[in-house]
């Protein structure tokens, strides 16, 4: 177990075109299993292979609420503790399966003032051999300073 | 299928349009410290607002707050697990009124999850405890697809914490295909 950073970018060292730092997520049975009942998803196609190959696809395969799960952690690993997701937008493609291990990587589009916040909107993606999993926007907000 | 089935399956259709999803739900359990303890060691995601209440404490949260994306794990609905595969891995018998069923009667049996927008208007909090709304905000027209011939729909999830303030959204879209008209000209 690692311990999360306790610290957070400052607004004023964020600019455009920024690559957060890629990150390769081993997926697995056993993570796509963890993910699937951590977040109470019991559909057979996110733990039984059977069943999952039965309709149609590849393996098992990740649920969308980890899916978001990951990306959320993407995002909040490279800002901070201090950063609040406002909204994860994603487009799904490739399904996340065993023995594909998925990139996250990810570049500020955007960055706007809005009060005492920072507005920072971050493209994403994860992709594996498969293609693209999921790609799409993360906007998040930092306090100004 | 015929041009005039087709139009009379898009007026059906498009009867769902601003109408429920399915019933509302309450979640069974309030927002709370051992659910987020599990997710956090499942996606080994280490932001100590989390978890560590003293750290937590010391940020503009002020205290604990859920992981953003649990947001729908809360309200999920208790599952059967007795059956659950026979029922394609719905979580319990369901009887709700929604165009699924009537794609599903027309040949559209097929189902892709194609786009998930999710909206956080605030954190939650230990105790918070949610309930949710549904309602179809689209249904495309017919469209050929990779996968054969389908239906966009697409539908919006409001959740409401105890007062009834709203927390979050969640737009969701599925591709509901006929995988026996794959590769059907336009």
């Amino acid at each position: 177990m690692t311990s999360g950073r306790t610290d957070s970018l400052r607004s004023t060292e964020i600019a455009v075109g920024d690559e957060l730092p890629p990150f390769d997520l081993p997926v697995t049975s056993t993570v796509i299993v963890a993910g699937a009942i951590a977040s109470r998803d019991f559909m057979p196609a996110h733990h039984d292979r059977e069943f999952a190959m039965a309709q149609g696809a590849p393996n098992m395969f990740m649920n969308i609420l980890t899916t978001n799960g990951y990306v959320s952690r993407f995002v909040t690993d490279w800002a901070g503790p201090e950063a609040m997701i406002r909204s994860i937008k994603i487009r799904l493609g490739a399904p996340a399966v065993p023995g594909q291990p998925l990139r996250f990587s990810g570049q500020v589009a955007q960055t706007s003032h809005e009060g005492d916040e920072c507005v920072i909107e971050v493209a994403v993606r994860a992709a594996n051999d498969l293609g693209d999993h999921a790609t799409g926007t993360v906007v998040v907000s930092l306090p100004l300073g | 299928m015929a041009d005039k089935e087709v139009d009379e399956l898009r007026a059906r259709l498009e009867a769902y349009v601003g109408k429920p999803m399915g019933p509302p739900a309450v979640a069974p359990d309030a927002v709370n410290l051992p659910m987020i303890r599990h997710w956090v060691d499942a996606l080994d995601d280490r932001n100590p607002v989390y978890l560590d209440a003293e750290f937590a404490a010391t940020t503009r949260f002020g205290g604990i707050v859920a992981p953003p994306a649990m947001l729908q794990t809360w309200t999920m609905p208790r599952p059967r697990i007795e059956g659950i595969a026979g029922r394609g891995g719905a979580p319990d018998k369901m009887i709700s009124d929604n165009p699924i069923p009537l794609l599903d009667q027309a040949g559209y049996v097929g189902t892709l999850a194609t786009n998930s927008e999710l909206e956080f208007v605030r954190y939650l909090r230990p105790g918070d405890q949610l309930h949710l709304t549904t309602e179809v905000e689209s249904i495309s027209n017919r469209k050929t697809t990779a996968l054969g011939q389908g239906y966009f729909v697409t539908w919006v999830t409001t959740y409401m914490d105890g007062e009834d303030e709203v927390v979050g959204r969640q737009l969701f879209r599925i591709l509901k295909f006929d995988p026996s008209t794959i590769g059907a000209a336009a």
